[in-house]
């Protein structure tokens, strides 16, 4: 089950420890976190999730994986994120049955609607704001568009790309059921607090 | 945790591992299988590490397309979960994967290779129920240069000896030297560059045939 709205979704930082940065996440009140790591080998992915998943389930949080199912599946994680460039949604969801979660990358209302048909069950939209921790490839979408895919959808829509406790607010008044951090957590000096900070300020998005 | 299965038929003794270029020349996977329909049953492993999971997918459904001997696997490197997408046989795992027992939870039917550069890692192989083992490089082979001078036959044999499952040499294997890894215990061999030309295969695959099924 998706956390009610709005929630608050850490996603790791290839230069820091996925484990500690998890913990730390869950602290501040993360309802969920996905490990994402590119290049790390499938032994230490799978050491990893195996790790966080049982600090997501002390603090019944949902536990994610970027791309790699066969890790998800493998270490009994909630569910995986898809980016367009991985295994289709629906190919997916043949894998991994109705329990799982599956969560689908999109940059326009029109992949965001691809996902909802291809059985995705939330949808991470971006990048919204610029952002460091990936290299884009199209501008930054913005909340307008942002709210636009929302109205055409009705799969809950995680923001993500740029975005701190100062912008937050506005992207859950647009519409967005949760956002999707990885370095205003991660290189926060304490990133507990930073992300209990973010927790509340996406309740000003609601008023 | 050792798994007990029975195998249909016996795994194939050779062995091709695709030339893990599809990303920039792509079509030579597919050439290749058209080629080995024709001939003699064979393991098949999909390695190319450049292509994103979509993009190897795609691919693994276009080889699973092609009817190939009787008795032959289509593996693929190390995604238990594109293998799966595409009705493969199995998953081919290097020293560094997620172990073959966590995946065999989520694919039963499969068969699970290991590649194995140690003693670790055969022991690690073996507690994790591999089913067959892949030991390189034994000769010389361009492409592993820059890891280091080859471990030789010698080796080949120690391992061999060591463990009870099936061992393939891999690295710079060719039909003039395949019977010395055959005497030193060696199921069967693997290759790469020695199947890439698409010219000569049938002729290579014959040329094996004749050393590793006497």
């Amino acid at each position: 089950m998706i956390p009610s709205s709005p929630f608050l979704c850490v996603i790791t930082d290839e230069a820091l420890c996925p484990v500690t940065l998890a913990e730390q996440a869950l602290k501040g009140g993360a309802s969920m976190i996905q490990l994402r790591h590119k290049t790390a080998s499938g032994n230490q992915l799978y050491s990893w999730a195996v790790e966080i998943r049982k600090r997501c389930r002390q603090y019944h949080a949902l536990f994610i994986i970027n791309d790699r199912l066969d890790i998800a599946l493998a270490s009994d994680a909630d569910g995986v994120h898809l980016g367009q460039d991985d295994l289709p949604a629906a190919a997916a969801r043949k894998l991994l049955g109705t329990k799982r979660i599956i969560g689908v990358s999109a940059s326009s209302a029109e992949e965001a609607l691809q996902a909802e048909k291809d059985g995705a069950d939330y949808i991470g939209f971006g990048h919204i704001y610029p952002t460091i921790s990936k290299q884009k490839e199209h501008e930054p979408l913005g909340p307008d568009n942002l709210q636009k895919t929302v109205s055409v959808i009705s799969l809950p829509v995680i923001a993500i790309g740029g975005i701190n406790a100062e912008n937050a607010p506005l992207l859950i008044s647009r519409g967005a059921s949760a956002v999707a951090v990885i370095s205003a957590v991660s290189r926060a000096k304490e990133p507990a607090r930073a992300a209990y900070e973010l927790l509340c300020s996406l309740q000003k998005g609601r008023q | 945790m050792k798994h007990k299965k029975i195998l249909i038929t016996p795994l194939p003794r050779i062995y091709l591992i695709s030339s893990g270029e599809e990303n920039s020349n792509p079509g030579r996977l597919v050439r290749q299988l058209n080629i080995l329909s024709a001939t003699m049953p064979c393991i098949v492993q999909i390695r190319e590490k450049n292509l994103e999971a979509k993009q190897l997918l795609t691919l693994a459904l276009q080889a699973r397309k092609i009817q190939l001997p009787t008795g032959s696997l289509l593996l693929c490197n190390e995604r238990a979960d594109v293998a799966l997408a595409a009705g493969l046989d199995g998953v081919h795992l290097p020293e560094n994967a997620c172990p073959a027992d966590k995946l065999r939870a989520f694919a039963s039917n499969f068969i699970f290779g290991c590649s194995i550069h140690s003693h670790e890692a055969l022991h690690i192989a073996e507690q994790s129920g591999a089913d067959y083992l892949l030991f390189g490089p034994v000769f010389d082979t361009p492409s592993k240069r820059k890891y280091g001078a080859p471990q030789g036959l010698k080796k080949l044999g120690e391992f061999c000896r060591t463990t009870s499952l099936p061992v393939y040499a891999l690295g710079g294997v060719t039909p003039r030297n395949a019977a010395l890894c055959m005497a030193e215990g060696a199921y069967g061999t693997a290759g790469l560059s020695i199947f890439q030309e698409t010219a000569r295969l049938i002729e290579t695959i014959e040329q094996f045939y004749r050393i590793l099924y006497p």
